[in-house]
C-alpha cells in the first residue's frame, strides 16, 4: 500500500514538472498533496496517535481543499495569462527530473543510517521532492509557478519529517502548517499587487533593481 | 519575567495603533513603551550575565546569555527606530504619501515585525525557532513593499521568494538535526537544550550535512554572499525605519540561528569543520561588498551592501574562535546594529529633503541639515571603523584573532577590504555632506524625535568605544560567560 502511495507521490511531482499552464500545474499539486495525505493518513493508522490523525486531516483541509481552490480563484481573479513560461522545455525538464530522482536516491542512501537498503527509499522521495520545488522556482518565469515551487518543496520536507525522525512534535507542525498558509496568501497578495503594477506576473522582466 | 513584558508590549501596540485615531499619539506611545522594552531588556541581560537564567514556559522558553544580548541590541535599535518612526510617519502623512489609516497600519506591522524578532532569541524549540525566523520575512515584507511602487513591490517579491527558498533549506537543516538526535535513540525532541547535551554522540555525518543546509538557508537571511540578492533590493526600498531594524536587527537574528546550531556542531563535529565554514562565507561576502561599495550609486543601497560587509567580518569573527574572535563578533554584532542604524537615518532625512536616492543628486548635506549632517559625518567615521568609536574595537579585537589564529591571508584580506571600504565611503559621502546645495533645494526643519533618535544611537557608538579600552579583563569575562551559554 506505501509503496502504491509513494509512487503515487512520484507520479503526481513529474506531472508538475511537465505542466504548461498554471491550471495544471495547480492540479498536480493538489495530487502530491492528496497521496502525501493518505501516506500520513497511513502511518496515523499503524501508530494509533490522535495527532497524527489531526495533522492529516490538516494536511488535507489546507493543502488539497484550501489552498489549490484560493489559486484557482486567484487566477479567474486576475485574468493572467495561463502559461507559466518555460526557460527550460517539459522534455528537458524531464531530463532534469530524472536526473534530480536519481541523485536525491544517491543522497538518501549516503545520508540514513540502516542496515536496510530500502529504508532510504521514502527519504530519497522526499529530496527529490525538495529539488523539484526548488528547480520549479527557478526554471519558471511566473511567480505562480515560484508560490507552488516553494508548496512542493514544503510538502517534501513534510515527508521527510514524518519519516526520518518520526514527524515533528505535534505544535511545531500545526505552527509550520500555519506558517505556510498564512505565507501562500501573503505571496498571493504581492502577485495580485504585482499583476496591477506591471499588468502581468512574468517574474523575468521585474528588472528595475539592478547593481 | 521581563522576557514576558517585553514580548508582550509590542503585540498590546500592535494592536493600540491599529484603533488608535490620532496616529501622532500613537507614534509616541510606541517610543515610550519601547524605551520600557529597552530598560527591561538591560535588566535581563544583567540577570543573564551575572546569574544563570532560564526561563522555562513548559521549556518553550529559554533564555541564556546569549539570548539576553541579542533581544538587548534588538531593544535598542527598536527604541531608536520607534522614536525615529514619529517624526518620520508624520511627515509622510502631511506630504500626503501615506495616508492616516495606512500610518495606522505602519505601526502595527513596525510592533509585530518587532514582537516576531525578539521571540527568536526567546525560543528553545528549534522548529519553532525556524517559524519565528519565517514570521519576520512574512511581516517585513509589508513593510518593504509599503510604499505599493513598481520597486518596492518588486523588492518585496524577490525578498519573500528568495528568503522563502533559504528558509526551506533551513528547515530540511533542521529535520536532519532532529534526525541526528532520533537516530542516537535518546528521545524525540526538537529542544535547543535537549540537542545540544547529547551534541557529542550524535552522528557526525549527519550533523555535518545538517549544518550546510542551516548555514546557506539561515544564510540567505543572514545576508551572507552569494545568497545576498535580496539584501540590496529590500533594504534600499524599505521605509526607512526598517531598513534600519532589517540591517540592525534581523539579519542578526539569523546569526543567532545558524549560532545556536553552531554550538551544536561544535561540540558534536568540533570547531574546525564550523570555523572554516564561517570563514568561507565570511571571506566572499568581505570581497564581493567591498567591490560594490565602491561602484555604488544609491545612497541606501551603498548601506546595504555595507551591511553584507559587516555580516561577513561578523562571520569571519566567529569563525576565528574564542575567546577573542568570538567577543569581537558579538561585540560587532551590537555595533554595527546601532551605527547602521544612524547611518540610515540620516540618509533618509538627507533622501526626503532632496528626493531623490541618487548619491549624485546629494550635494551640501551639512548646509541643509546641520544636525543630520554631523551625525552623518560621525556615523561614517564610525562605521568605517576610526577610534574612537565603538567599531572601532570590536574590528580590532577580530583582527588580533586572526593573526593570534595564524590566518594571515584572513587577516590581509580584512585588512584591504576594510581600506577600500573606508576609500569608497569617504568618497562618497565627502561628495554628499560638503559642497553646494543644488539649486531649489531649501533646508527645511529637522525633526525633534530624529535628534533624540540621533543621540540614542551616538550614546553607545561613544561609550562603547572609550569604555571598553579600559576595560578588556570584563569583556573576555563576559564572552567567556556568553560562549558557555
Amino acid at each position: 500500500m506505501q509503496a502504491i502511495i509513494l509512487f503515487g507521490v512520484l507520479i503526481s511531482t513529474y506531472l508538475m514538472v511537465i505542466a504548461k499552464r498554471s491550471t495544471s500545474l495547480i492540479r498536480a499539486f493538489r495530487y502530491q498533496s492528496f497521496c502525501l495525505f493518505l501516506a500520513t493518513l497511513i502511518i496515523a493508522f499503524n501508530e494509533k496517535q490522535l495527532d497524527l490523525y489531526i495533522v492529516a486531516g490538516l494536511l488535507f483541509v489546507i493543502k488539497v481543499l484550501a489552498i489549490p481552490r484560493y489559486l484557482y480563484r486567484f487566477l479567474n481573479k486576475i485574468k493572467a495569462n495561463e502559461d507559466l513560461g518555460l526557460f527550460i522545455n517539459t522534455q528537458l525538464s524531464l531530463l532534469f527530473a530524472l536526473g534530480f530522482t536519481y541523485l536525491a536516491w544517491v543522497f538518501a542512501r549516503r545520508l540514513i543510517v540502516s542496515d536496510y537498503a530500502l529504508a532510504a527509499i521514502v527519504p530519497a522521495a522526499a529530496f527529490f521532492m525538495v529539488l523539484i520545488g526548488i528547480f520549479l522556482m527557478i526554471f519558471r518565469m511566473t511567480a505562480l509557478a515560484q508560490i507552488i515551487g516553494l508548496l512542493a518543496a514544503e510538502n517534501g520536507l513534510f515527508l521527510l519529517a514524518s519519516t526520518v525522525s518520526g514527524g515533528m512534535p505535534f505544535f511545531v507542525e500545526i505552527a509550520i502548517f500555519f506558517d505556510v498558509f498564512v505565507s501562500v496568501i501573503i505571496m498571493g497578495f504581492f502577485i495580485y499587487r504585482i499583476n496591477k503594477l506591471f499588468t502581468h506576473i512574468d517574474v523575468n522582466k521585474l528588472s528595475r533593481l539592478r547593481g | 519575567m521581563e522576557i514576558l513584558f517585553i514580548l508582550g508590549a509590542p503585540l498590546i501596540l500592535a494592536i493600540l495603533a491599529f484603533v488608535m485615531k490620532n496616529k501622532k499619539a500613537a507614534g509616541i506611545i510606541n517610543a515610550i513603551s519601547y524605551f520600557a522594552v529597552l530598560s527591561c531588556a538591560l535588566l535581563l541581560l544583567k540577570r543573564c550575565v551575572l546569574s544563570e537564567c532560564r526561563v522555562s514556559f513548559f521549556g518553550f522558553i529559554y533564555l541564556d546569555a546569549l539570548s539576553a544580548f541579542f533581544i538587548f541590541t534588538a531593544s535598542v535599535v527598536t527604541f531608536a527606530a520607534a522614536l525615529y518612526s514619529i517624526g518620520y510617519v508624520n511627515k509622510d502623512v502631511k506630504e500626503g504619501v501615506i495616508s492616516g489609516r495606512r500610518a495606522g497600519i505602519y505601526y502595527s506591522l513596525f510592533n509585530l515585525f518587532c514582537f516576531s524578532m525578539f521571540l527568536v532569541p526567546a525560543l528553545n524549540n528549534l522548529g519553532m525557532l525556524w517559524v519565528a525566523i519565517e514570521m519576520t520575512t512574512l511581516i517585513s515584507a509589508f513593510l518593504v513593499g509599503f510604499y505599493n511602487t513598481k520597486k518596492s513591490v518588486e523588492a518585496a517579491w524577490k525578498y519573500i521568494i528568495i528568503c522563502s527558498v533559504g528558509i526551506i533549506l533551513a528547515l530540511l537543516g533542521t529535520i536532519l538535526f532532529s534526525y541526528a538526535f532520533a537516530v542516537s535513540g535518546v528521545a524525540k525532541s526538537l529542544n535547543w537544550t535537549d540537542i545540544a547535551q547529547v551534541a557529542h554522540i550524535l552522528d557526525k555525518n549527519i550533523l555535518k550535512i545538517a549544518f550546510i543546509f542551516i548555514l546557506v538557508g539561515y544564510g540567505t537571511k543572514a545576508g551572507l554572499a552569494p545568497m545576498h540578492t535580496w539584501l540590496p533590493d529590500a533594504h534600499s526600498q524599505a521605509v526607512s525605519p526598517i531598513s534600519a531594524l532589517l540591517s540592525g536587527v534581523l539579519l542578526k537574528m539569523a546569526l543567532y540561528a545558524i549560532l545556536r546550531f553552531g554550538f551544536i556542531i561544535i561540540k558534536g563535529v568540533g570547531f574546525e569543520y564550523f570555523g572554516n565554514l564561517m570563514l568561507l562565507l565570511g571571506v566572499i561576502s568581505l570581497v564581493i561588498s567591498s567591490g560594490f561599495v565602491l561602484v555604488q550609486k544609491d545612497l541606501k543601497r551603498l548601506l546595504a551592501y555595507s551591511s553584507i560587509e559587516h555580516v561577513g567580518i561578523i562571520s569571519i569573527g566567529f569563525g576565528l574562535g574564542a575567546p577573542l574572535g568570538f567577543i569581537g563578533a558579538l561585540l560587532h554584532i551590537f555595533n554595527h546594529a546601532v551605527t547602521k542604524s544612524l547611518m540610515f537615518f540620516t540618509a533618509a532625512d538627507a533622501i526626503s529633503v532632496y528626493k531623490k536616492h541618487n548619491i549624485n543628486a546629494i550635494r551640501g548635506v551639512m548646509k541643509a541639515l546641520p544636525f543630520a549632517g554631523v551625525m552623518m559625518l560621525l556615523g561614517v567615521f564610525a562605521l568605517t571603523g576610526f577610534p574612537p568609536f565603538s567599531i572601532f574595537i570590536s574590528e580590532i579585537l577580530i583582527i588580533i584573532a586572526a593573526f593570534l589564529n595564524g590566518s594571515y591571508f584572513v587577516a590581509g584580506l580584512l585588512l584591504i577590504c576594510l581600506g577600500i571600504v573606508f576609500g569608497a565611503f569617504i568618497y562618497h559621502f565627502g561628495k554628499m555632506l560638503f559642497g553646494n546645495l543644488p539649486k531649489g533645494i531649501i533646508p527645511a526643519g529637522e525633526q525633534l524625535s530624529a535628534k533624540f533618535a540621533y543621540l540614542v544611537l551616538l550614546f553607545p557608538i561613544l561609550a562603547l568605544g572609550i569604555v571598553l579600552v579600559f576595560k578588556q579583563k570584563d569583556l573576555i569575562w563576559i564572552a567567556q560567560k556568553l560562549f558557555q551559554g
